[in-house]
């Protein structure tokens, strides 16, 4: 067992938090409040090279794992969770791509990511479809060598801003079988009948864009279907594992974050002749933030790790990402608890952080779909 | 065209530490690169961007440990790199600035490159001397605190640089390849390494040489300074308020300077 870093794992987390720090930090709180896609920052994260990490190296980028994918993340969102979100998601969709892609479509849609060309999406959920993912009805119809899609996409990240999407979408209706029927379709937002509506007014995460897909008779050529016909359910369920960690990576780095906040203050904030942290109530919260922190960050790394060994750890992914998000969430209300008033401001990030860290617990599967999976792995009960 | 760039792994405190004798316990040191060298590197991968250079090679002086700080400048671009060390230098408490010419005289002459680019100092010991001294050991020409560099007059053999001098004044001149040119900050604006730099860094050569490698004995890197003392020393603030109008204030003043020594001739 081995738990130290490599030195090339060190360098990733070096390089990426100093980025953070200097590019991130000082413009933080502005695209916070102004609800506004950090574009900037996404030019300079593609001349620094540090989009794409997980796009194979022939496609331009660094072929890393979920490990370094994970600490990559954490870093980000240890400084601003919207921007890092931003950041990390111009690839959201690919793994698809990178699976079952057609050497054409690796090149199409892969390529353009590392080099900040292109931004893409992952579009599954609706209006009407969240954690049951099989009720998708945005519907896709063969017409010649043209798929026609019609429906409406809900949440989706990266929605009014983005190039292209891998959208969900029913192309057999009449298969057997809840899980059959469906079809991963790439979809161009410069297609005729797209449309997406920005959605603001969001709680946190605000310099991530999240837009409603509308699409209205959008015809892409056949080329666009990612994988096999009537297996996209199937498709979509096997980056699961990977999209989970990335989650709880998430969540470690709101928790690093919160911490690192809450310790500083600690110890310049006095009250009663002495700073804070020399009282026993704050030294426990200190402490317990801390430990819980690194408790999720040991799970968040074992399941990147795993995962990136081909093992197939769907209780752990879980694992990892219920407990990682609720960490973030519960260790963010410390952090402001412990900046008292000044924590209720945004003249500090934890007030960012407090906001930001509850969406860890609703995307990619909420905490209830979380512990419905690791309750049926442990019972046995398939799904 | 071939351009060498001395790099070194400096170390920094962190905010609490222990003096113990004459060092500090690793606990309390964080290695990084060199502030200046990261600027030398980045000026010699925009030479090899621009076309000039065909190859940037890094040298440095230190123990294995400084390979993953290394590294970084071949993440940057450096296509690759030679580490000295030795057991000889093991031993010693400081690496004083004849040692580390004698070295590095040594790579240079089995490298040949077109220009050497050091950083004007290290962070660290401070010396700001490494680099002319290597080049009165060379022969060669030399440029120090260079802030501006004419990369199209390098392809001409000679480089057109503009030098830091003290009180703000500036120098421009041209020196004449083969040539050093200790690089200040602010030159240029270093790169982030890339995540597929960093990839591809590791597995870039790092040559480990010993100084039996490179023809020199104990002997030649004996050092003439010892470390006899080392403390924190005490930081002061003192702060002067002028009372009255501009004439009067600028008077204070200029007793104040005058009283301080600034000026006196
Ligand atoms: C900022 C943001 C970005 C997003 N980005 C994307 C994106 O890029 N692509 C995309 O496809 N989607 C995206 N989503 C959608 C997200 O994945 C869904 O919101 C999430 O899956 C939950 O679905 P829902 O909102 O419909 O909630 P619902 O499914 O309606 O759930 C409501 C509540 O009921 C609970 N619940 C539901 N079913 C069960 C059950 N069986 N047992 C117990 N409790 C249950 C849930 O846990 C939750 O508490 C994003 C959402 C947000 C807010």
């Amino acid at each position: 067992m081995d738990f130290a870093l490599s030195d090339e794992q060190k360098q990733i987390k070096e390089e990426v938090a100093r980025f953070a720090e200097n590019e991130i930090e000082p413009v933080a709180q502005e695209y916070d409040v102004e609800e506004k896609y950090p574009w900037d920052i996404i030019e300079k994260a593609a001349d620094a090279g540090l989009l794409g990490a997980h796009i194979p190296f022939e496609y331009g980028g660094a072929d890393y794992g979920n490990l370094e994918s994970a600490l990559i993340t954490e870093e980000l969102f240890a400084v601003d969770p919207g921007i890092g979100l931003s950041l990390t998601s111009t690839s959201f969709g690919a793994d698809a791509i990178m699976e079952f892609g057609t050497d054409d479509q690796k090149e199409r849609f892969l390529e353009p990511i590392p080099t900040g060309d292109a931004i893409m999406g992952a579009a599954i959920s609706e209006p009407d479809t969240g954690s049951d993912v099989s009720s998708v009805s945005t519907q896709a119809e063969k017409d010649g060598d043209e798929w026609v899609i019609n429906g409406n996409k809900m949440w989706i990240t990266n929605g009014s801003i983005g190039d292209y999407y891998v959208v969900l979408c029913e192309t057999d209706p009449d298969a057997e079988g809840r899980y059959n029927g469906f079809s991963q379709i790439v979809v161009e937002s410069d297609r005729d009948g797209f449309e997406a509506e920005k959605i603001t007014g969001k709680l946190g995460i605000r310099a991530s864009d999240t837009a409603e897909l509308i699409l209205k008779d959008v015809r892409v050529p056949e080329e666009n279907l990612i994988g096999t016909r009537g297996m996209g359910f199937l498709q979509q369920m096997q980056f699961f594992d990977e999209t989970r960690t990335a989650v709880a990576a998430q969540g470690v780095g709101i928790a690093k974050g919160a911490n690192e906040a809450a310790l500083s203050y600690a110890q310049e904030r006095e009250q009663f002749d002495r700073p804070i942290s020399d009282f026993q109530a704050i030294q426990h919260k200190l402490s317990d933030m801390h430990t819980r922190t690194e408790a999720a960050r040991m799970l968040t790394y074992k399941a990147a790790w795993n995962v990136d060994q081909g093992a197939d750890i769907t209780k752990l992914a879980s694992m990892a990402k219920e407990y990682a998000s609720r960490v973030a969430v519960d260790v963010a209300n410390e952090a402001v608890q412990i900046h008292g008033g000044a924590g209720f401001v945004n003249d500090f990030p934890v007030e960012r952080f407090y906001r930001d860290a509850k969406i860890t617990q609703i995307y990619e599967g909420t905490t209830e779909i979380q512990k419905n999976i690791i309750a049926r792995e442990l019972l046995g009960k398939g799904y | 065209m071939k351009v060498l760039v001395t790099v070194k792994e400096v170390a920094a405190v962190e905010d609490e530490f222990q003096i113990a004798g004459t060092s500090i316990d690793e606990t309390y040191l964080e290695y990084d690169l060199n502030e200046w060298d990261d600027y030398a590197v980045e000026e010699a991968v925009q030479l090899q961007e621009a076309g000039i250079a065909d190859e940037v090679v890094a040298v440095t002086i230190g123990p294995e440990r400084s390979e993953e700080t290394i590294r970084m400048a071949l993440a940057k671009g450096a296509d690759r790199a030679v580490r000295i060390w030795d057991d000889a230098l093991e031993g010693a408490d400081l690496l004083d600035v004849g040692a580390k010419t004698a070295i590095l005289e040594k790579v240079v002459e089995e490298e040949d490159p077109d220009i050497v680019l050091s950083g004007v100092q290290a962070d660290d010991d401070g010396f700001g001397a490494t680099g002319v001294s290597l080049a009165d050991a060379l022969g060669y020409e030399w440029a120090a605190v260079v802030n501006h560099l004419d990369q199209d007059s390098v392809e001409s053999g000679t480089a057109s640089v503009r030098r830091e001098l003290e009180g703000g004044v500036e120098e421009l001149t041209d020196v004449e390849l083969p040539a050093v040119l200790t690089i200040q900050t602010g030159i240029n604006e270093p790169r982030y390494a890339s995540l597929r730099g960093i990839r591809q860094a590791q597995r870039k050569e790092i040559a480990p040489k010993t100084l039996g490698d490179l023809g020199l004995d104990a002997a030649a890197v004996e050092n003439e300074l010892e470390l006899t003392d080392m403390y924190e020393p005490e930081t002061e603030s003192d702060a002067t308020y002028f009372e009255g109008g501009p004439d009067e204030a600028a008077g204070q003043l200029a007793d104040l300077l005058r009283e301080k020594g600034v000026g006196a001739q």
